[in-house]
């Protein structure tokens, strides 16, 4: 036909959308990090320690993105409210000692998301209406609970979760961990192995005897988890906390998550991609920072980051 | 001149080529079949006329002039209309305010005098002229509906009507108000590509027939010049007896036993006795039942009822997992929606169903996994450079054998359920296919499998099952029925 498109006409030449995307991919890569090593600063120990910090927080919240994305429920809006909560649970037991209010916390994060994975796993409600029923719960118990306060508790032992070791923020410690566990689980387990084929597809999983809803609630509880962890880092940080600590976190671990290369379908990616592309928007944001570019631009840029890599997807995804 | 010309139309799906350098011309007030088997070409080579794929090569020319189709609203302003096998009506609307629906012809306010007289006369040329207008369309049989899309076609002045088996899940009576439909039209001056399956309408209602292979042009006929026979040569591409394995039936002891299955609100009292090492046919077109049933004992129904029994041991209803414990697996013929992981790899497809046995304490041997998955590639015939290819960069036949593979227990054998295997897969896989069913068989699987293809039933199966509304008709042995017999049974039934 006389308008064979771009599309038919690369694959004519033996390329594949897929290979073409990859190659943007890296080029992209590529791009980024000229552009940062060419930012005077950057390459500074301030600017790496920012880096590390900012990708800490969101990080750990994206790595738990990541699995509720993979098994094919898009998002949840409900993470950065957990986060908030979970700090919040964090600071208020913290009278038990900080281990014990440590188990508290990540016990209460998987909690509340665990309740939201079953309704979605079991009862297959929608996992978007699902996350904001969740949110407004969250924001609601916590503002009965705490009054609206702020909460400032005394406690001993927080630089357990600040502070460095050999020279590296814990923080960045606490991500890095989370990434390699979140990792191991996804490639060396079953449970991982099965969430992958649920987000892959969901019925073929169940003819294949897979207990789906058990593999999505168990995304939900890593999620839940990942997000308790930021919220903790976050309250130790702070030594104090409120439901606006972790607001805006959902949406730019959801980012992260898709610059990384997670299908946004489910069934294929990792956290390692995860790990890449919350770096990536992180050293974006710290490079527009150093070279004097306002917060308000940065959001945008950020913005146009993820409507570019969702387009770029469709087009590797479409025949 | 032909009003409708196709030039060499070619199109590809990654590495599989659908269509190869497809030519045919249509004229005024011709009734053309197009015939193939699953995975001819036939829907590819509609879409493309449609607009709803571009080709990679080729074009359509329409009354001389050549055109590029963009998309199906460009393809209905050139006159070219699809009635589709899922209807484009809305049900919840009447028939009159289907007919119109996204016309632009229609001013704001529609319910003109004008409006109405164009929808009654265009319902009477499709024989529904004494069809009130405002019945809603949810309350119309499906033969109706596609009448009524008929007629909505004809408003919108189309010329080309395109039917994508009409007939797959009509009854008789409404198979003969479509073909005086198809007649009208065709006395109006309209053109018609009418694809099916079913060889009888080809010769009933067609003036000539356009044959399909493994996405290339066999040649094009009038239905006056060949016969039945000569034509089903054309679309197999070779006399019909090689596509199946040679097989003495010998069948063993009973492996599978059902007994008074229902699965509402299509099947009830529903029997079975399948023996090891045999293949049981339960053959029956749409609506027949057969579906259900498989999908029941895969444990997917979820209101099935009933008494199953495998190898002596009772199996409940209703759960895959028990199901899977009783050894009994299910193929899905929709291999794209439940039967592949299409973006895992090939080698993960395999071994989906094993990952239990390969893992400790929940943690998985890759290594395990890795000679499981080589082993079953080698016993289903998958090549194994590419275990690590993403498995939709494999062909239909290719990915049928993926479901098969993870089929195929570690030690001993067990029933497997396969619906229409063999569904979209080219003909050379075909007899793949087959040949590995006959290897489940030596093993000592016990197959049960549900088909609406009756030369496939008659060429694979060493029991037959016919099927009819949910009913069973009849039991054959292997050599006991033959094509009339069968074909009688899904169809009208003497006891019906």
């Amino acid at each position: 036909m006389s308008g064979v498109s771009l599309r038919s006409r690369l694959r004519l030449r033996g390329l594949r959308a897929r290979h073409l995307v990859l190659a943007i991919r890296v080029a992209a890569a590529a791009a980024i990090a000229v552009f940062a090593l060419s930012t005077p600063g950057f390459t500074s120990p301030l600017s790496i320690n920012a880096l590390l910090n900012a990708i800490s927080f969101i990080g750990c919240v994206a790595v738990g993105m990541t699995f509720i994305t993979l098994t094919g429920n898009i998002m949840s809006l409900c993470l950065g409210a957990t986060v908030s909560a979970s700090a919040l649970v964090f600071l208020a037991s913290l009278s038990l000692g900080v281990l014990p209010a440590f188990g508290v916390a990540i016990a209460f994060g998987i909690v509340v998301t665990a309740a939201q994975g079953a309704l979605v796993g079991y009862i297959r409600a929608n996992p978007i209406l699902v996350s904001i029923a969740g949110l407004s719960l969250l924001l609601g118990g916590a503002a009965f609970a705490t009054g609206g306060q702020r909460i400032y508790p005394g406690g001993e032992g927080l630089q357990v979760f600040k502070g460095r070791f050999a020279g590296i923020p814990i923080e960045a410690l606490y991500f890095f961990a989370t990434v390699v566990v979140g990792q191991l689980v996804l490639s060396f387990t079953r449970i991982g192995r099965d969430m992958v084929m649920v987000g892959s597809n969901l019925r073929a999983a169940t003819a294949a005897g897979v207990d789906t809803a058990a593999a999505i609630t168990m995304a939900y509880v890593i999620a839940g988890a990942c997000s308790a962890v930021s919220g903790v880092l976050l309250a130790a940080r702070y030594g104090s906390g409120d439901m606006e600590l972790g607001s805006g976190y959902d949406y730019t671990a959801i980012a992260a998550v898709l610059v990384g290369g997670t299908a946004i379908q489910g069934g294929a990616g990792s956290v390692v991609r995860t790990l890449l592309g919350v770096t990536a928007i992180a050293i974006i944001e710290v490079v527009l920072l150093l070279r004097g570019f306002s917060q308000q631009l940065q959001y945008l840029v950020t913005g146009l980051i993820v409507l570019a890599v969702i387009m770029l997807h469709t087009l590797g995804e479409r025949r | 001149m032909p009003i409708l010309a196709i030039e060499g139309a070619t199109k590809r799906f990654g590495p599989n080529e659908v269509l190869r350098n497809v030519t045919l011309s249509l004229d005024a007030q011709e009734i053309r079949a197009i015939c193939g088997e699953n995975g001819a070409g036939k829907s590819t080579l509609v879409k493309i006329i449609t607009g709803v794929h571009s080709a990679d090569g080729g074009r359509i020319v329409i009354d001389g002039q050549p055109v590029e189709v963009r998309n199906p609203q460009h393809a209905q302003e050139l006159g070219i209309a699809l009635v589709a096998q899922e209807l484009s009506l809305a049900p919840a609307l009447s028939v009159l305010d289907n007919i119109w629906l996204g016309n632009r012809e229609v001013p704001l306010f529609h319910r003109r005098r004008a409006l109405r007289e164009r929808a009654q006369a265009a319902l009477q040329k499709v024989g529904l002229g004494d069809l009130p207008l405002e019945t809603p369309v949810s309350q119309l049989s499906i033969g109706r509906r596609q009448l009524v899309e008929l007629a909505r076609m004809l408003t919108r002045d189309a010329r080309v009507f395109i039917l994508d088996e009409p007939t797959a899940t009509l009854s008789d009576v409404e198979i003969e108000r479509i073909f005086a439909a198809l007649r009208t039209l065709k006395a109006e001056g309209k053109s018609i590509i009418y694809i099916t399956h079913r060889l009888g309408e080809v010769f009933q209602v067609c003036d000539s027939v356009t044959v399909l292979r493994n996405g290339e042009l066999v040649g094009t006929r009038r239905t006056d010049e060949i016969d039945r026979a000569k034509l089903m040569e054309m679309m197999l591409g070779r006399a019909l007896g090689e596509m199946y394995p040679r097989w003495d039936s010998n069948p063993g002891a009973p492996m599978l036993e059902v007994s008074n299955l229902g699965v509402p609100p299509l099947v009830q009292g529903f029997h079975l006795t399948a023996p090891r090492g045999a293949v049981v046919c339960l053959a029956g077109q749409v609506g027949s039942g057969a579906i259900e049933v498989l999908r029941a004992l895969a444990g997917l129904a979820h209101n099935a009822s009933g008494e199953v029994r495998v190898a002596g041991q009772a199996m409940p209803l209703r759960s895959v997992a028990s199901a899977r414990t009783a050894k009994v697996q299910f193929i899905s013929e929709d291999r794209a929606g439940e039967g592949v992981f299409l973006r895992l790899r090939v080698g993960a497809n395999l071994v989906a169903t094993q990952l239990a046995d390969h893992s400790r304490f929940g943690v998985l041997s890759r290594h395990g996994l890795r000679a499981a998955a080589a082993k079953l590639a080698a016993a289903v015939g998958v090549d194994r450079t590419r275990l690590r290819s993403q498995a939709d960069e494999l062909s239909g036949g290719n990915q049928q054998k993926l479901a098969f593979g993870r089929s195929l227990g570690r030690d001993d054998a067990g029933v497997l359920l396969m619906n229409e295997p063999t569904r979209g897969v080219d003909v050379g896989a075909r007899a793949e296919i087959y040949r590995l069913i006959r290897q489940f068989c030596d093993r000592g699987y016990c197959l049960v499998m549900a088909s609406s293809d009756i030369e496939e039933v008659l060429g694979m199966a060493d029991v037959i099952v016919s099927m009819y509304r949910g009913r069973q008709i009849a039991v054959y042995r292997r050599g006991e029925a033959d094509m009339q017999r069968v074909l009688a049974d899904i169809t009208h039934p003497a006891a019906a």
